[in-house]
């Protein structure tokens, strides 16, 4: 493929062409193929951008409200949500009609809201095993943190650092975990269909990438509003009002850097609460030490089939 | 195709008063659907024919019956963006989704980076290359996984 092509293709869509080039790319794109699966390429990718820009706005805009506001801006946005639930979200995420309307068909995705997402707020107070409520993050054995030990945060200034638990502690469970519950009513009510997903996407890193590592993505969703779902929450997880799903990643050794990993959820209608659990999981046996880990960038999204044909 | 995301926000928005009013009668939706994003758009650069950045009629069709049959392979284009992005350096991420988010303005932002905006594009330009790169690689692994 011709490189110019590239160049010529990204100008036009920015207005830079000239008049003998948006010519010359009109002749090209009539004659060539392969020119014009590229132009159809960018296009896509244009669209596809500015609707992921558009909803971590969205996201980002919830996040670093007030406290004060928070609930009235959520509250202004949910008639958007239902709107867009009626057809399409992102009406204002189009660059490309032809790609817009491609998208009807396709699945909606809708970003729900983490607290502190990128794990960047230092001084909030952590709490020890799962959360009371929403807008909090529990820990078993971690703590945010900075850059340290060349790892540097993926996402904002800050990063949670999961520590190993020794296998010789005598405690129940040896994987150290964050947790965090999301109160799906306001979130998803409007949207939630019979194939709804969730899906859940964070990102883990080693400090030591010389050997594998093995991280969890749980997630667990309730049909209790968060206050209720949270009392006596192990003992529920296995009851029939729960669904779960649980899954492990793997990571090679000598692969550096952060890894990102996805698991989907299927949220029956009626689910309330959404309980996520991310952990690194110690080697099996005691002849390989546990290693510190890093979280971050956790994202969560509302998966909706499209009920066109 | 129309020349700038304004211009196709706003046919976008009669499109969708027009599949909204007729949804509930119509068998076939995404040929139809298509087809009148398709009238919109032409009869949208009809009125500013004179534009170096339209494309001619027979171009805008052939770009659109393309993309009707491209679209598999677009929206799997779609799912691999995620990862590729994440791949990306975080600054990088960042600023791609800064200058795709709405009222973002690029003269603006290059003056915040203490760029000039044609540096600024370049920059872009090549983000945007290496992602379309890293969605092709992408696709062709999980094809021969």
């Amino acid at each position: 493929m011709n490189p110019d092509w590239h160049d010529l293709i990204q100008r036009h869509m920015a207005g830079l062409t000239t008049d003998d080039e948006a010519a010359a790319l009109q002749e090209l794109l009539k004659k060539d193929d392969n020119a014009a699966r590229l132009y159809l390429r960018y296009t896509n990718l244009d669209l596809a951008l500015e609707s992921k820009a558009s909803s971590m706005d969205a996201t980002r805009e919830l996040l670093t409200a007030p406290a004060t506001i928070r609930s009235p801006r959520w509250l202004s946005w949910r008639p958007l949500t239902a709107a867009a639930a009626g057809i399409i979200f992102g009406m204002f995420c189009t660059s490309v009609v032809f790609g817009y309307v491609a998208q009807l068909a396709a699945v909606k995705k809708m970003p729900l809201l983490v607290f502190d997402a990128g794990l960047d707020d230092a001084k909030q107070p952590l709490k020890d095993g799962l959360p009371d409520h929403v807008g909090q993050w529990g820990v078993d054995s971690a703590k945010i943190l900075a850059a340290e030990a060349n790892v540097k945060p993926l996402l904002g200034s800050h990063m949670l650092r999961l520590e190993p638990i020794p296998r010789e502690k005598n405690v129940k469970n040896h994987t150290s975990r964050a947790y965090q519950a999301l109160d799906l009513r306001s979130q998803t009510m409007p949207l939630l269909g019979e194939d709804s997903e969730v899906e859940v996407t964070a990102s883990f890193c080693s400090i030591n990438s010389d050997t594998s590592s093995r991280y969890l993505i749980r997630a667990i969703a309730l049909d209790e509003a968060p206050e209720a779902a949270m009392k006596g929450f192990w003992s529920k997880v296995e009851s029939d009002g729960v669904v779960s799903q649980s899954q492990r990643f793997d990571t090679l050794p000598g692969k550096s850097g952060w890894h990102t990993f996805s698991m989907k959820l299927r949220l029956p209608p009626g689910s309330q609460t959404l309980v996520l659990i991310f952990g690194a999981v110690p080697p099996e046996g005691t002849s390989r030490p546990a290693l510190v880990h890093y979280l971050d960038d956790v994202q969560v999204s509302l998966l909706t089939p499209q009920p066109l044909p | 195709m129309l020349p700038t995301r304004e211009e196709a926000s706003e046919v976008m928005q009669e499109v969708i008063v027009i599949l909204w009013q007729k949804f509930s009668s119509v068998e076939d939706f995404r040929p139809w659907a298509f087809g009148v994003a398709r009238i919109a758009a032409l009869r949208h650069l009809e009125r500013r024919k004179r534009d170096r950045h339209v494309f001619d009629d027979d171009l805008v069709n052939r770009l659109a019956d393309l993309a009707l049959a491209q679209e598999p392979l677009h929206l799997s284009e779609r799912e691999a963006l995620d990862g590729c992005l994440h791949k990306l350096p975080a600054a990088q991420r960042e600023l791609v989704l800064t200058a795709y988010t709405k009222g973002t303005r690029m003269d603006d932002l290059a003056t915040q980076r203490g760029q000039t905006p044609m540096a600024l594009y370049k920059l872009l330009h090549r983000i945007r290359q290496a992602l379309l790169d890293c969605v092709q690689r992408t696709l062709a692994q999980e094809e021969h996984a």
